[in-house]
């Protein structure tokens, strides 16, 4: 669906995206690593929020590949790469529904229509309807979004994403700051929601990774360190060592002896 | 509720259904229509008492010009969230369109080419204008852009003040640029449909036609008043229309988080760009319909910024984002300048004080100074600073403004759904005396009856 060549982008000295060369098929994928890793930067580049130092981005569509390298966000959007977002990014005085709404007129040419009223286009209404049923914010609709608790918010996130039916679906974090016992909501969304869509998932939660994932791939300072099923990636010294770097029990308890000491 | 809820009386056939929806359209334009001849009554009755309170209808004429500009001015500002600090440069391409055009100083364009057609084609060079602005000013967001645009308003100020083109007979361009030169009733600017007599009329409010229609008015202000209001009322619709369409919810989207219109698919450079168009051609027409009213186009009442500032100052007070607010605005700031004038202009507080008091409170000295000359060293002729004294006090206090407060007052998107959804209620227990559902959790007000969007 999505690949990557050799893509790097470097900010100053920091690489931020080493040579990643990647490639996202059907299946559910996460994308793993430690805060600062890249996943981020990854995603941008992907949906041309950022354009990379090096290598390329492909998209394939109708079996064919077409370089997406210096795409800008709307051009891959409307390819059909959609993204939700770490930070919730939504339309903050907008009602639920026409975020939903503004985001399915986007495809089509309706949007350039100024002289009907947009009660008119039935279609995008509905379109939005159904996804914030799939998402579970029925009955939300007509909240205005920034009244919506913060797990909603973070559900209308993803809806926003899903329309316009992505082939492609980035979810960054889907799973921020949601409490504990939302979790379980957050986590049949994104299995739902990988039924009928190619999945990038970044997450931190490892229950939700390891029990969603068909394949997760661990970034760390930039560069792929592993790119496996999940019981493989799990086991994997290298992904240990860059999560936990190189820390062995007691190691905290030594520190702050020895802090104690300064004081 | 959802915003079909009007869908649901299934019954009504849509022209009952249009007048729901529009009732406090149809009000509103009742209301400004009956509004010149309602002062004459009003004045005739109460004499000083009216004049202090209500605006003239010379400067209601004024205030749709003005109004349409600010709400040109709103239209890009308030739903793309890009303050169009030089708006005036539209204005004034619309105001010296006119003149010159009139006065055959426009290449191509012959003299004494019909006024409608030349506020048309002045809009349209403004919108195009606004493209060639818009490619540059747009690259840079926010505060960038406002300043872009106000730094291109101004060098086009300080050419017009010194450009001899705009003034044929040598006189200075600062001073201005008259239409039909030094004879103004030379300038005939025609407002009706183009080759019907009857439903044509010279709107010169000085010297123009004093009936439309064969019915006589006996005041050419009062023939201006109607069809500039006419033309100001088509404006305001079909820029309310674009804000309803799919384009204007684009805008919207924008305002709200551009970073994420862009994301979910939408090349927000060139929804900008048409909506900073769009606001250029109905700023160009205020500044068209400016001649009617003045004659002349000078760098100081067109290009200047300030012009743009007082359109900032009623759009903030009527309301940012609501489109009828500015012209609300602009009723409002005008009332509180007449309110503080001398008799001769409209009537204002001192001479009703002057009138009401007794001559010893009026001659009476506190501090060296007698209350009369208090009033006219601290009141009278000061307008303006009152009503910088009320933006102040409307940035900290209603920061979203007249209509912005009674949008919220009313919990709907817009004051005419509030009051079509109430409507169909009412009609709703008149025919099947069953109360009606309809769930929306509003503030029971019913202060929304004179103004709306």
């Amino acid at each position: 669906m999505l690949r990557t060549t050799g893509l790097t982008k470097r900010f100053g000295g920091i690489t931020a995206t080493d040579h990643v060369d990647f490639e996202l098929g059907e299946e559910l994928t996460s994308l793993i690593g430690p805060n600062g890793a890249g996943k981020t930067t990854f995603f941008n580049l992907l949906t041309g929020a950022l354009t990379p130092s090096e290598g390329t981005v492909e998209f394939e569509r109708d079996g064919q590949w077409i370089d997406i390298t210096d795409a800008e966000p709307q051009e891959t959007a409307q390819l059909g790469i959609h993204r939700s977002f770490q930070i919730t990014n939504i339309f903050p005085t907008s009602t639920v529904l026409e975020n939903v709404r503004v985001a399915a007129q986007a495809h089509g040419e309706n949007s350039l229509r100024l002289w009907r009223n947009v009660n008119a286009f039935e279609e995008h209404y509905e379109e939005a309807r159904r996804i914030l049923e799939r998402v579970g914010l029925d009955g939300q609709e007509q909240v205005t979004a920034e009244n919506l608790s913060h797990g909603e918010k973070r559900q209308l996130e993803v809806a926003i994403a899903l329309a316009g039916d992505p082939d492609v679906l980035l979810l960054d974090e889907p799973n921020a700051g949601v409490s504990s016992e939302n979790v379980d909501d957050i986590k049949a969304l994104i299995e739902d929601v990988a039924t009928d869509h190619a999945v990038l998932l970044v997450e931190h939660n490892m229950d939700i990774v390891m029990d969603v994932s068909e394949r997760v791939v661990v970034l760390n300072q930039g560069a792929i360190i592993a790119d496996d099923v999940p019981e493989n990636v799990r086991g994997d010294p290298d992904v240990q060592e860059a999560y936990l770097g190189g820390y062995e029990a007691g190691d905290l308890e030594r520190q702050a002896a020895t802090d104690g000491g300064i004081v | 509720m959802s915003a079909d809820a009007a869908h649901q009386y299934e019954p009504d056939s849509w022209p009952v259904q249009y007048l729901q929806d529009h009732a406090i359209h149809i009000a509103v334009v009742l209301v400004f229509l009956a509004y010149p001849f309602a002062y004459d009554v009003l004045v005739d009755l109460f004499a000083l008492t009216a004049e202090m309170i209500l605006p003239e209808p010379d400067t209601m004429l004024m205030v749709f010009v003005l109004g349409l500009f600010a709400m040109s001015f709103d239209f890009v500002s308030g739903y793309t969230g890009y303050l169009s600090f030089g708006h005036a440069a539209f204005f004034g391409i619309g105001a010296y369109f006119v003149v010159l055009g009139y006065n055959g100083q426009l290449p191509i364009v012959p003299a004494e080419f019909p006024f409608l057609a030349l506020l048309l084609l002045g809009a349209v060079v403004a919108a195009l204008f606004a493209l060639l602005v818009g490619l540059l000013a747009f690259r840079l967001s926010g505060v960038y852009f406002a300043m872009i645009t106000l730094g291109i308003t101004e060098i086009m100020y300080v050419i017009s003040q010194h450009w001899d083109y705009l003034t044929p007979g040598n006189s200075d361009p600062a001073t201005g640029t008259t239409a039909g030169g030094a004879n103004l009733a030379d300038f005939e600017p025609m407002i009706g449909i183009p080759f019907i007599d009857p439903l044509n009329a010279n709107v010169h409010p000085g010297f123009g036609d004093t009936s439309i229609l064969g019915i006589e008015f006996g005041d050419s202000v009062i023939v201006a008043y109607l069809l500039v209001g006419l033309l100001v009322l088509i404006c305001y619709f079909l820029m309310q229309r674009i804000i309803h369409s799919p384009f204007g919810r684009v805008m919207i989207a924008i305002r709200e988080n551009e970073e994420r219109a862009k994301a979910i698919g939408y090349n927000v450079f060139y929804y900008k760009i048409g909506a900073f168009m769009i606001a250029a051609f109905f700023g160009a027409v205020a500044g068209a319909l400016l001649i009617v009213i003045e004659g002349t186009a000078s760098p100081d009442t067109t290009l200047f910024f300030l012009v743009t500032g007082f359109a900032l100052v009623a759009t903030i007070i009527g309301g940012l984002g609501t489109l009828a607010g500015p012209l609300f605005g602009y009723i409002f700031l005008e009332s509180v300048n007449e309110f503080l004038t001398r008799e001769a202009s409209g009537g204002g507080l001192q001479p009703w004080l002057q009138e009401v008091l007794p001559e010893s409170v009026l001659t009476a000295t506190i501090g060296g100074i007698t209350v009369d000359g208090a009033m006219d060293a601290f009141m009278t002729g000061h307008g303006e600073f009152y009503a910088g004294i009320i933006f102040v006090v409307f940035v900290l206090y209603v920061p979203v403004g007249m209509l912005g407060t009674l949008r919220l007052r009313l919990g709907s998107e817009t004051v005419a759904r509030s009051v079509s959804r109430r409507i169909g209620r009412l009609r709703a227990d008149d025919t099947t005396g069953e109360v009606d559902t309809d769930p929306p959790a509003e503030t029971e007000t019913e202060a929304g009856a004179d103004e709306s969007d």
